[in-house]
């Protein structure tokens, strides 16, 4: 017997080319990719290669000076910063995510769908309200002070608000239902009947871990990743309104360009395909690590005696 | 107040989006097209002059000049009336985007102080008519801080580090610098930038949050006790709180100018003067100031105000403050923006 368990996780079906009717049935959604998709970034590629207007809006041209601007110290660092942010959000999220959508995944079919309730019920209020909500606990006069103060676990209130843990916070309170929504959805998929084997195989509980439950979810855990990933690089509401906006993030750079002092739009297109590009490689690497593993799956990884 | 405007915005966005495929008519001589700030048209104002009128008002709303000017000059929307403060109005009038103001149809006019007519930013006040006035100052916990505030010089301290709420506005930051070294706001230079950075270098780690849409929030929870903000909100602060004073700082302070203006493209001027003109009636403007306590620079208005509103420093400083108009800087306000930026990654 050799085999890892991805290789049930990727069934390949046969290509055929797609049938008129098939063609007509993706029209919506390829004209809607069109139209919302590739025609803003095209507009943003050619305003970031124009020059500032007066009153705003850009004067068309072809200069790269917005490019040769971000190629400046306070940018390159808001934009590690920001990566770092977003990559620490992830790495919370993924790991408090991953028990909470396991046992979601593997409970009994009528708790199942009360407790994905559960998850899904904070956007039911709006995202800003959530987060103000949060600057009521963590305020200097705020409950939590209140409660630990009271029981004398501290003596002076803490700093909480405005700070950099406010901020992680806040990112992964945001975050943390798009990362247990993905692994829920392939924990459930996942065939009891593999662990079980693996077990009964002889394998330790964390072998069989990290050898069967693992990559039968990874699917999960790379679309979870994205998910998070990639809108905490690009967000700014929260570190305004929990980091009182003392360090930018690159959207804080990027609406400043345009709905602040410098109006500087060109400026602002260059930054924002600079996060696409971004995008795309976080993208590219977790799908290149996929196609990694579809090969290896091929290989005898796991050789169970 | 502004986020949650940015909100009521894209709210009023979807309304105006629904009833452009319902309402082909929309730009007939009963309907008027207004862009203003967020929280600063009581809707009292509208539904009065609707009544009176005829006239529906349609009010969208922007949280900052420059958003108003992005929305303005991409003309996906034809609005009647805009609210610029006096630096964007000059830079408008500047670029022939706004339309001249018949004064015949506008003759409430009158009851506006002189002293806010003809400034820098509308010389020959044929644009503008002005809403509401006001200050960026020093607002003071004097629960929690003791010593004689008079200046920027003063919030700026070591002691003070942590404590501090600043508005987010580059352009607003970089005028205290100035002002402190004795130079105009409006001489906005690479020279003058150079001059103020140390200063600045200083300043900026000592703030504990920058906030534009609502500084006194934080005042308010007990998370910092000394801020620089717009006077309506150190108003509304000292309304919930006599102990949270307002003083403008002796180096000079900022005073804006809001005002009512008519885009050059307007599909319907006569409404938006005649709107102007509603306004501008003293029992109308004191429903303004009732819910906005900015300074009112109709005085006839100001004439129908309780001794309590009157007697808010924020909203009426007493004594004979320095105050500057901003101008428009033109390609300047990219260099202000950077050094911000540059001082705020390294603090």
């Amino acid at each position: 017997m050799r085999t890892t368990a991805t290789a049930f996780a990727a069934p390949v079906g046969p290509s055929r080319p797609p049938t008129p009717t098939a063609w007509l049935l993706i029209a919506p959604l390829v004209l809607w990719v069109a139209v919302f998709v590739v025609a803003p970034t095209l507009i943003m590629l050619v305003y970031s290669v124009s020059t500032r207007g007066t009153l705003g809006g850009v004067v068309f041209g072809f200069t790269l000076e917005n490019y040769a601007a971000l190629l400046d110290r306070t940018y390159l660092y808001i934009i590690v910063r920001s990566i770092g942010f977003a990559a620490i959000t992830t790495a919370i999220c993924l790991l408090a995510a991953y028990p909470a959508a396991y046992r979601i995944g593997r409970a009994a079919e009528r708790w199942r769908h009360r407790l994905l309730m559960l998850v899904m019920i904070p956007f039911w209020t709006s995202f800003l309200i959530r987060t103000y909500a949060w600057v009521t606990i963590l305020k200097n006069e705020g409950p939590l002070n209140g409660l630990l103060v009271h029981y004398g676990l501290i003596g002076e209130p803490l700093e909480l608000l405005y700070t950099s843990g406010a901020v992680v916070l806040g990112l992964v309170y945001t975050f943390l239902p798009f990362m247990i929504l993905p692994i829920y959805a392939s924990v459930e998929k996942l065939d009891p009947a593999l662990v079980e084997a693996a077990l009964d195989l002889g394998a330790a509980p964390l072998r069989a871990f990290w050898k069967v439950i693992v990559p039968l979810t990874a699917p999960g855990i790379r679309a979870g990743v994205l998910l998070v990933f990639i809108p905490a690089l690009g967000i700014y509401a929260v570190n305004d309104i929990l980091g009182g906006g003392r360090v930018d993030m690159i959207g804080n750079i990027i609406e400043n360009q345009f709905k602040g002092t410098a109006r500087n739009w060109p400026f602002g297109s260059a930054l924002a395909v600079v996060l696409i590009l971004a995008f795309a490689l976080a993208f590219w690497l977790t799908s290149a690590q996929e196609a990694a593993e579809h090969r290896g799956a091929e290989e005898p990884a796991v050789t169970v005696p | 107040m502004q986020r949650t405007a940015i909100l009521g915005a894209i709210g009023l966005l979807a309304v105006a989006a629904v009833s452009s495929c319902t309402t082909p008519a929309r730009h007939s001589p009963q309907s008027l097209n207004l862009f203003a700030w967020s929280e600063y048209v009581p809707w009292s104002v509208i539904d009065g002059f609707t009544r009176e009128t005829g006239i529906a008002v349609n009010y969208e709303t922007y949280a900052s000049n420059e958003e108003m000017l992005a929305k303005l000059i991409s003309g996906a929307q034809r609005y009647d009336l805009i609210q610029p403060s006096e630096y964007t109005a000059e830079a408008l009038i500047k670029e022939r985007r706004l339309m001249p103001i018949d004064w015949s149809k506008v003759p409430n006019i009158r009851n506006v102080g002189a002293q806010y007519q003809h400034l820098r930013h509308d010389p020959d006040q044929q644009y503008t008519v002005p809403w509401m006035v006001g200050s960026v100052g020093i607002v003071v916990n004097t629960a929690k801080v003791a010593d004689d505030i008079k200046g920027y010089a003063d919030v700026f301290r070591e002691p003070h580090k942590g404590r501090i709420v600043v508005i987010n506005d580059p352009r607003e930051i970089v005028s205290w610098a100035l002002a402190t070294i004795g130079k105009d706001p409006n001489d906005v230079t690479p020279e003058t930038l150079a001059q103020i950075e140390p200063l600045l270098r200083r300043w900026l780690p000592l703030v504990k949050v920058y906030d534009s849409d609502s500084p006194k929030t934080a005042l308010l929870n007990g998370d910092v006790d000394l801020g620089i903000v717009w006077s309506g909100e150190a108003a509304l602060l000292y309304r919930e709180n006599p102990r949270f004073r307002y003083i403008l700082p002796a180096e000079g302070a900022h005073q804006f100018i809001d005002s009512l203006a008519i885009p050059a493209n307007a599909a319907n001027p006569d409404a938006a003067m005649a709107f102007m003109n509603y306004i501008l009636r003293p029992e109308v403007s004191r429903l303004i100031s009732a819910e906005f306590p900015y300074t009112n620079p109709n005085l006839e208005a100001r004439k129908l105000l309780s001794a309590a509103e009157l007697a808010n420093p924020a909203s009426y400083p007493p004594g004979d403050p320095r105050l500057v108009t901003f101008g428009d800087i033109g390609p300047s306000a990219v260099q202000i923006d950077k050094l911000v930026t540059d001082l705020k990654a390294a603090s």
